[in-house]
């Protein structure tokens, strides 16, 4: 709720009935931010009008004094203003003011946060929060050990079907053992007994009717009716039937102009009317804000606002933005102009303000906004001519494209190529299906893609060489790469280069220039990271770490690809490139699956899948991981992951995308002794392979299809662990595979042998990693070669039950013999930072919060010696 | 929410107390997964426990961060024999 309290108002300083539990846990983590001077994120969650607020406010007024308070309430809006709760902090004013994206919002907020501590930052009802809003949120909790501040977000929880971004936060978020989660619960039928006595009302029937919702429960009381209404809204009503008729017309004033109605408005507004405030504010049913009035809650403003008649509130929407637009201090707010533009369906206010709006959104980062915004104009734009609405159609793609709207983005943009193309305006209308060919690739529309790629280039070859047809061969280059037809993306990318290069450090020279190199491998992959960085295009930048890392773990560079995942996915995280984080975090899940790392491997795929994009590549290559995992360890479920990835690579005929699929479908086959299966799985892919060529592709699939006793030609192109298995060499190859920190993959080459110590060597680390499929087999080998076979000590029980990693086992230690973390730093040569993220893995590993449990955690567990 | 069987080797016997329940429920609900019921070897070194949990990775987690042993996880659906007399 937006601006209400509920039980807490009457009578001022009552108890706050059943909250002291909650209390207490904001007040304990407000202690601990001040304690270990780190922040901490506090989320309240419950129905509408279960009392956050009023929650919030109290612990406000019992720290009084005592701590710094930001306040920011999100916009009940239909489309919220573009962070509109940090609008209304003075601290962050000048800097939310300037065109700013949600990273340099976050810098600055930092900066204030880390002043005088601790401070409060409150962000209310963040189930209407813009899309801007929700990216500080999240890009300011991954800092929050920087900064003493208590972050706390309320939100309905009951409302989070609306609200998906949200919900993707709350996921991230929810995580961090920073994060407390408070749920509030309708009051007791005692608590409801306790509100209702005064009053004489029936308990029992004040309970059954209000479910004991505090917001309710007041209403209903305050609306004095002899029979309790029924209905949050029939609750409202009574209580304004008691009104006057001068104030109830100034309550149905009030509701229209949401968040608030600035005094100056409501005088415009109703002139003498205004007389009535002083009724309504005393009645309880408004309140003063710091900008004007407002409803207690927000459940009364829609009640009232929805009961008011249309036509009335048709002539109060156009004259409050007559009036909005004509002051000085509310002219700028266009979305707010906007909102009443549309609600008083004025075509011409609707087509100046909700582009604005849409423009302001877009500099903001809230692409959502933006969207809804340019989507408003559109509805409005029947009349305008061609040029204009294709305009707006290419901003709403653009605002769709970057918030997974593709099948909205790709139906703007193709009716924007007609429009353009209606008026002879063949430069834009190239220039918009190359966009298109973007916008299709990404759910894996390949074929179409490409289609309009090559009309792109068609069209825009008629016309003098420039930026659009350097971006059209330059996106031809890009799904050359992706197709693997290197060739032939090599002359597209020096085609573009040769018309961008004269630009110098434009955005089009430096992204033709990376797409040249990237044919190059990781030299040329650098030198074009290299160019984007110094010419601060900083979404290439992050671009670019994608095929780096894939490149260093398709040649088995494990620490090359470690080093560019991590430098990556900070540089994505700071910066709030979400969609490029995926696909690095996908790589991640990948590499630990390759390094045997298979606990973070699980944990890291399945937050990946837990995010809803249309993107396929991520989910893609995690769906495998996932099914690979199951597959290995004999658990149940593989099969349906793998035909979903199927699924979605298959369309795009990409071997990049197929080749990955179809391995793991032969793995999982191999592992059930069904080798026909192994043989359907990758007949067609590797064809594809050997095709194009593409070396990494061609060893596996031959290395599997081997196994099988399928006995494929050599390809000279396979590289060195999988030649050197297909040659006959099976123990090298294990020891190779090993060398390259691929434990898994070492142990199934030695499983190939007849050799019984590396049939041994094979066996032990399958039981180590929990291959238990393949540890079976290799076992029954054994004893056909008439070795003995131990049970051997199992995953599960073999010492490391939190599934700690060496290092983290080491610092545990030292942490339970009461190091600080600077000493610990000291003794393993780490540095201060590193030592506090393993601290901060140990303890969310162990489940425990400070460093005495986690001691008391790892002796129990026999990690560490027991404290003495 | 899909069900599953696990099954646990228990060398040393059936490993949770009175006290450490609590703290098995707790992290067993950080992963969303519930235990429902175990069936344990008179000898109480073989364990099928019925899970409802996500994914079979919540549930090796789990096991994992409680210092349960996990050697086979099979997802399974209820089958009641009295539902066969209902088809008669």
């Amino acid at each position: 709720m937006t601006r209400g309290t509920a039980v807490a108002e009457t009578p001022p300083r009552a108890e706050l009935l059943e909250r002291s539990e909650q209390l207490s846990a904001l007040g304990e983590s407000l202690d601990s931010v001040a304690a270990e001077g780190s922040g901490r994120l506090a989320l309240v969650r419950g129905e509408a009008g279960v009392g956050k607020t009023a929650l919030l406010r109290r612990f406000r007024e019992d720290r009084a004094g005592a701590v710094r308070i930001l306040w920011g309430n999100c916009d009940p809006l239909f489309t919220p203003r573009p962070l509109g709760p940090l609008f209304a902090l003075p601290e962050l004013r000048d800097v939310v003011a300037r065109d700013v994206l949600p990273h340099e919002v976050v810098s600055a907020l930092v900066d204030e946060l880390r002043r005088p501590a601790p401070t409060v930052f409150v962000l209310e009802d963040l189930h209407w929060a813009d899309e801007a809003t929700l990216d500080v949120l999240r890009l300011l909790c991954r800092r929050l050990e920087s900064f003493p501040a208590l972050v706390v977000g309320t939100f309905r929880d009951d409302e989070l079907d609306r609200a998906p971004l949200l919900r993707i936060v709350l996921g991230e978020l929810g995580t961090s053992e920073r994060t407390s989660r408070l749920k509030l619960r309708p009051l007791s039928p005692a608590a409801v007994a306790t509100l209702a006595q005064p009053h004489g009302l029936d308990e029992v029937e004040l309970y059954r009717k209000t479910g004991g919702n505090p917001f309710f429960v007041v209403e209903a009381i305050a609306a004095g009716t002899d029979e309790i209404p029924d209905t949050v809204r029939d609750a409202v009503f009574a209580r304004q039937a008691q009104l006057s008729p001068a104030a109830k017309d100034l309550l149905g004033v009030v509701a229209v102009v949401p968040p608030q109605a600035e005094l100056w408005l409501l005088e415009t507004l109703v002139g003498d009317g205004i007389g009535a405030l002083d009724e309504c504010l005393a009645s309880g049913m408004l309140r003063v804000e710091a900008g004007g009035v407002a409803f207690r809650h927000e459940l009364a403003r829609l009640a009232v606002a929805e009961s008011a008649n249309p036509t009335r509130k048709l002539e109060l929407h156009g004259r409050a933005l007559a009036a909005l637009a004509s002051r000085p201090e509310t002219a700028h707010d266009v979305a707010r102009l906007a909102h009443h533009a549309e609600a008083a369906r004025d075509v011409g206010a609707v087509l100046r303000y909700a582009p604005a709006a849409g423009a302001r959104s877009s500099a903001l980062g809230a692409y959502r906004e933006a969207a809804a915004q340019y989507a408003r104009a559109l509805r409005f734009g029947d009349r305008l001519e061609a040029a204009q609405r294709a305009e707006l159609l290419e901003l709403r793609s653009r605002a769709c494209y970057l918030t997974d709207q593709y099948d909205e983005g790709i139906a703007a943009l193709e009716q924007a190529v007609d429009l353009r193309r209606s008026v002879g305006d063949e430069l834009k209308a190239g220039d918009d299906l190359r966009i298109l060919a973007e916008f299709l690739w990404c759910p894996g529309r390949v074929a179409e893609a490409e289609r309009r790629a090559t009309e792109a280039v068609e069209v825009l070859e008629q016309l003098p060489p420039g930026r659009e047809l350097a971006a059209a061969y330059t996106k031809r280059a890009f799904l050359c790469t992706c197709g693997a037809r290197s060739e032939e993306g090599r002359q597209w990318a020096t085609r573009a280069l040769a018309i961008a290069e004269p630009f110098g450090d434009d955005e089009i020279a430096v992204e033709a220039y990376a797409r040249l190199t990237e044919f190059d491998g990781s030299v040329g992959l650098e030198r074009g990271l290299e160019r984007a960085r110094k010419a601060g295009f900083s979404e290439l930048v992050a671009n670019r770490y994608i095929p780096l890392a894939f490149v260093a773990m398709e040649e088995h560079r494990h620490a090359d690809a470690t080093r560019y995942l991590d430098q990556g996915i900070a540089y994505c995280s700071e910066r709030g490139f979400e969609l490029f984080r995926l696909y690095l975090l996908a790589a991640r899940a990948r590499l630990e699956l390759n390094l045997g790392q298979w606990a973070e491997a699980a944990d890291t795929a399945a937050t990946v899948l837990r995010v809803p994009r249309t993107s396929i590549s991520p989910r893609i290559v995690c769906l495998v991981v996932i099914a690979l995992l199951r597959a290995r360890r004999g658990d149940p479920g593989h099969d349906d992951l793998l035909d979903e990835a199927w699924g979605l690579a298959e369309p795009t005929g990409e071997v990049y995308r197929l080749w990955p699929v179809a391995a793991a479908r032969a793995e999982a086959a191999w592992l059930r002794g069904d080798h026909d299966a192994v043989r359907n799985a990758t007949e067609r892919t590797f064809e594809l392979a050997v095709e194009l060529e593409t070396p990494i592709a061609i060893g596996d699939l031959a290395v599997w299809r081997r196994r099988a006793g399928i006995d494929d030609a050599i390809s000279p192109r396979a590289p060195e662990p999988y030649a050197l298995e297909l040659s006959g060499e099976a123990r090298r190859a294990g020891e190779r595979w090993a060398e390259l920190g691929s434990p898994y993959e070492s142990a199934l080459a030695f499983s190939q042998t007849d050799d019984e110590d590396a049939l041994r060597r094979a066996h032990d680390e399958l039981q180590r990693l929990g291959a238990k499929k393949a540890a079976a087999f290799t076992a029954r080998r054994l004893r056909e070669l008439g070795a003995r076979v131990s049970r051997g000590p199992r995953p599960s029980t073999r010492g490391n039950p939190a599934n700690l990693t060496a290092r983290e086992v080491e610092v545990l230690g030292l942490v339970a013999e009461g190091l600080r973390n600077a000493d610990i730093a000291r003794r393993l040569f780490l540095s201060e930072k590193t030592v506090d993220h393993h601290v901060s893995a140990i303890l969310r590993k162990l489940d425990v919060r400070t460093r005495g449990e986690a001691g008391a955690a790892g002796a129990r567990l026999g990690l560490v010696s027991a404290p003495t | 929410m899909p069900r599953y069987i696990v099954e646990r080797i228990l060398e040393d016997g059936w490993p949770i107390s009175g006290d450490d329940c609590r703290g098995v429920l707790q992290r067993n609900t950080d992963e969303g997964v519930t235990w429902i019921q175990s069936y344990v070897s008179e000898d109480g070194t073989t364990a099928f426990c019925l899970y409802e949990a996500p994914t079979p990775e919540a549930i090796r987690k789990t096991g994992a961060r409680n210092a349960l042993p996990v050697d086979r996880i099979t997802q399974v659906r209820v089958l009641d024999p009295y539902f066969y007399e209902e088809d008669r």
